[in-house]
């Protein structure tokens, strides 16, 4: 898909969409205080899901003119704090149209647009999003294919190549890897994805190790899923340290360095 | 004579200050802005860590003993009125108590004798039966003399809890007086500024309003000899200027010392002094007379002063201002009508103070912040608010078009400016009470007493918004009147029987005055009005005919998550109540503002209010100040402060108080972004317009932790509403509604 010259204003303004919730003060998105918009819907069904309420393609209905209203009033907070705009999820690529809207409103307020993906989803659908977006927050759950099935339901190919594709675009990428003690965290596992950042060509490539947080495990439980993490601990900070190392050893930047 | 002018004023410019009582020019002809960070501070001396440590034994004594250490209950407090008492005379610096021993509390009748004789019973000391005597006999207090005019009317509304907290049992306070006159001019140069006002054209022209004038700056030049008296005591001559910054120190301190001596206030507020005392500062170290060290080491002697200043107050004084507090509040930074900031070194060194020191909650550190402060003195005010959950910050920005750039903040946050202005605190009124009364056509819905006029009855199946409001509107202003009314006795008797004479000798003679009016429970009557409107609510009548419960059908926008439906009725509602307020005169020609501060009442008006149609039961705390309710403001912390910052300063000029509550990783990542997110939030706030915001970083789990073992968190110190408190002091209850508040954790 390319750009259509005669789309006017109005067109994508009225483009809905359908969100979970709102956080106005997301600070761990990199860069500020951020307007996090929460999307419903996900195609993957990772175990160690930290959102599993909006797996499902419910929530409330808003069109991009709705939101851009409240984002414009925060427009202080942002400009005070060098922030922005977050979309995540769910997977905000499920619906691409309109992410895309929202994000090219953004662009013409000179907000910044950070995607937080999975990128699971189709390269023209990817594609038609990265041209209004700032920052990429791809989340890699697991190198491994065979891993990747057991872990997400789905296998990582597409993935692997988006992650490629907005690498070679020149975008600014933030490659996040939450990790889960005895799931995703051996040596081997931390290798691959370090090898993974470290093989990109274009771009401006960080890591960023999230820790898991066994604050998901409540929302499985409200949600009368049987949570496959139920055991898991948290890593500890020797864990961390760990990945961090292997991670340098690649020569891969992490965001909190 | 061995001191000259020039022996005071040396290396000091300007003039319009040695002409007459000017300190604002005397700063801004001599402060020098700082711009640059922290790396020039220090830590503590080995003189003021053991100095400190005395002190904290003694705060751990004073816990076990149940929170008063001891009680002079023999002597009525004054300027005077006890002998010269100590911490450690070879260790201290600065010196000056209130009595003659560390943290034993004086008794102070004049605002009211009840008070003193109900402390001292629960306390399990025995009054002095000659105080009594004189007090019930031969003197009456502000508290009796309230009560002697106090109409049937006020009386209802006072005990059903709709007005309420008011000044009338014990000290007004909120008066600041201008502290560093005493330093800069010397007490007789004071003395001799008020004879000169005395013998003016306006004061012997005799009219009612002259004589109580005159007979008050006739008190005050008797508080000023007294001043100089107390500092003999100690060894000291005030009568003159200060010639040191050890001197400035000690002068500024003793006037201090004189007011809460003379005045158990309800707050005693310190005013702006850092700056001014920083130029005495960077005198002495430029002469070479002192060393950095030597110079943090004067601050911080003076804070372990403010830090161990008591008043003697009741347990139910404390359910609505808990943790003992005195708002020794004192204002630093802002920026000076020239565009330059006022911040200095010394800005610095009284925030260095809560880690030479460890966190506490007074002083009151109040930073006025404006979007153009330094950004280095910006970050590390953020940094010391990560770390010790300390300081509040209020808007420079909107506050110095209204009042210049010296003014300072009383208590909580109360604008004015020193020396020059005034105000008669006014407590606060509850309106979601307000609303009860009027959908049960005046009937008190807990006693079932009839306190107001009947404007509408609520009738059986769901309320219908527009004739609600429309009875809401009018009982609002029949409430005004009646509040009005109120404090205009209160502070008549106040002037009459409880002056603050010391403290308004530090003032001008002729100051402004402000009536500061209060909201409490904006937020539930935000959300109650917003049920109405949006949802269907169905009062439940109880066998009186009083609708005790409301059946809540549907959902309904909240307060705090920038909706404007519900948040235009929180804005709507204050403006008509500072309206209401403006079309009755007040005492002295004061002007009408208002505040949205609770400080702790939040509680105990919750308490005496029953289920409101917000799904609030009875008996439940409202929210502190001008917070959205409990855990309602479900869109994150922007929005929460987006809904506050519609509140517009000019109708509620005494003060918005918000309180932030969040964890230190919902903050940020690492501990630089964390500072610098904290800075954009206050400036993405104050941009829209907010004026105050109380911040927090700390997780819940540390709090229930101090609940259970208190003894581990000696000065864990949180931020409440306008101030901030010992946590392990509050009340379990207290404990409890501050772990209900909405602590941000994504």
């Amino acid at each position: 898909m390319t750009d259509h010259p005669r789309q006017t204003r109005d067109d994508t303004s009225a483009v809905k969409g359908y969100i979970h919730s709102i956080e106005t003060m997301g600070t761990v998105d990199d860069g500020g205080i951020r307007f996090v918009l929460f999307m419903q819907g996900c195609a993957m069904r990772c175990v160690f899901c930290h959102n599993p309420d909006t797996w499902l393609r419910l929530g409330r209905e808003v069109s991009v003119d709705e939101v851009m209203k409240e984002i414009l009033d925060y427009k202080p907070f942002f400009e005070a704090s060098g922030g922005g705009v977050t979309v995540s999820g769910g997977e905000p690529l499920l619906q691409h149209r309109f992410v895309r809207a929202l994000f090219e409103a953004c662009g013409r307020h000179g907000l910044h647009r950070a995607l937080d993906t999975a990128g699971y989803c189709k390269h023209g659908d990817f594609e038609s999003v990265l041209g209004c977006t700032d920052l990429l927050l791809f989340s890699i759950k697991v190198v491994d294919e065979e891993k990747h099935v057991r872990l997400t339901g789905v296998t990582n190919h597409v993935i692997l190549a988006n992650l490629r594709l907005a690498a070679k675009r020149g975008m600014e990428i933030v490659v996040r890897y939450v990790l889960i003690p005895a799931i995703n965290d051996s040596d081997d596992d931390l290798h691959d994805v370090a090898a993974l950042v470290a093989s990109l060509e274009g771009g401006t490539v960080r890591a960023d190790i999230l820790p898991y947080d066994r604050m998901g495990v409540a929302k499985w439980r409200q949600l009368g899923l049987d949570c496959a993490l139920e055991g898991v601990p948290e890593p500890t900070p020797d864990d961390i340290a760990r990945a961090r190392r292997i991670f340098h050893q690649h020569g891969v930047p992490l965001r909190t360095d | 004579m061995v001191d000259s002018f020039s022996d005071y004023y040396w290396d000091f410019k300007g003039t319009v200050w040695r002409d007459r009582i000017d300190v604002r020019d005397f700063i801004l002809s001599n402060y020098r802005p700082y711009e640059g960070d922290g790396s020039f501070l220090v830590g503590p001396t080995r003189r003021t860590k053991a100095l400190w440590e005395k002190c904290l034994a003694l705060l751990a004594e004073e816990r076990r003993r149940g929170g008063v250490y001891a009680i002079n209950a023999k002597t009525v407090a004054g300027i005077t009125s006890h002998p010269p008492g100590y911490i450690d005379r070879d260790l201290e610096i600065i010196v000056g108590l209130q009595t003659d021993e560390p943290l034993k509390r004086a008794i102070n009748p004049w605002g009211g004798i009840r008070m003193v004789e109900m402390a001292c019973r629960e306390y399990g000391v025995d009054l002095e039966p000659r105080v009594c005597e004189t007090f019930h006999k031969y003197r009456r207090t502000h508290n009796e003399g309230v009560f002697a005019v106090y109409t049937d009317e006020m009386r209802a509304l006072r005990r059903c809890g709709v007005i309420t907290g008011l000044p009338d049992a014990y000290g007004r306070g909120r008066i600041i007086g201008d502290y560093r006159r005493i330093p800069l001019y010397g007490v007789d140069r004071l003395i001799q500024e008020k004879r000169s006002d005395l013998s003016s054209p306006e004061l012997t022209t005799i009219t009612v309003d002259t004589i109580r004038l005159r007979e008050e700056v006739h008190d005050q030049i008797l508080a000023l000899e007294e001043l100089k008296e107390m500092a003999r005591s100690y060894g000291y001559d005030i009568s003159r200027p200060a010639r040191s910054a050890r001197e400035a120190f000690q002068w500024l301190y003793f006037g201090y010392l004189g007011a809460i001596k003379q005045q158990n206030g309800a707050a005693m507020s310190l005013g702006r002094t850092s700056t001014f005392l920083d130029i005495y500062l960077e005198r002495d170290l430029r002469r070479g007379a002192i060393t950095e060290e030597e110079a943090q080491e004067l601050v911080d002697d003076f804070v372990i002063k403010l830090r161990m200043a008591r008043q003697l107050r009741t347990r139910a004084y404390d359910e609505l201002f808990a943790g003992d507090p005195l708002w020794v509040t004192e204002s630093i930074g802002g920026m000076a009508l020239d565009g330059r900031p006022l911040v200095t070194k010394t800005s610095f060194r009284v925030l260095q103070t809560l880690y030479n020191l460890g966190p506490a909650p007074e002083p009151n550190l109040t930073v006025l912040w404006s979007r153009d402060l330094p950004r280095p003195f910006r970050e590390f005010a953020c940094r010391v608010s990560c770390d010790t959950s300390s300081i509040q910050y209020e808007n420079d920005d909107i506050m110095r078009p209204i009042f210049g750039d010296d003014y300072a903040i009383a208590c909580c946050v109360s604008a004015m400016r020193v020396g020059k202005e005034m105000q008669f605190f006014g407590a606060r009124s509850n309106l979601p009470k307000a609303l009860l009364l009027t959908l049960n056509g005046g009937l008190d819905e807990i006693s079932g007493a009839k306190v107001a006029p009947e404007f509408y009855r609520a009738g059986e199946g769901p309320l219908e918004f527009e004739p609600v409001w429309d009875a809401f509107t009018r009982m609002l202003g029949w409430l005004a009147g009646k509040y009005v009314d109120t404090m205009n006795v209160i502070h008549y008797m106040h002037d009459k029987y409880a002056y603050e004479s010391l403290e308004m000798a530090l003032h001008d003679t002729h100051v402004g005055r402000f009536m500061a009016f209060g909201i409490a429970g904006l937020s539930v009557l935000a959300d109650s009005l917003s049920a109405i409107k949006y949802a269907k609510v169905t009062p439940r009548f109880d066998s009186r005919g009083i609708a005790t419960e409301f059946d809540v059908e549907g959902d309904f926008p909240k307060f705090g998550n920038n909706d404007d439906r519900v948040d235009s009725l929180a804005r709507d509602s204050v403006v008509l109540f500072h309206e209401k307020l403006k079309e009755h005169p007040a005492y002295r020609d004061a002007r009408h503002t208002l505040s949205i501060l609770t400080i702790t009442s939040n509680v105990v008006y919750g308490k005496m209010t029953g289920s409101t149609p917000d799904g609030r039961k009875r008996g439940e705390p409202f929210a502190p100040g001008a917070n959205p309710m409990h855990g309602r403001d479900t869109h994150g912390a922007v929005a929460s402060l987006a809904s506050v910052a519609k509140i517009p300063y000019e109708h509620a000029m005494d003060g918005i108080s918000y309180t932030f509550s969040i964890t230190p990783k919902a903050l940020g990542k690492t501990p630089g972004e964390a500072v610098s997110n904290l800075a954009g939030l206050i400036d993405g706030y104050f941009a829209k317009g907010g004026h105050h915001m109380n911040v927090n970083v700390f997780r819940r789990e540390t709090l229930l932790d101090a609940m259970e073992h208190p003894e581990k968190y000696p000065q864990l110190t949180i931020r409440v509403s306008g101030y901030a408190v010992n946590f392990v002091r509050l009340t379990r209850e207290q404990q409890e509604e501050v772990l209900a508040r909405t602590i941000f954790e994504r």
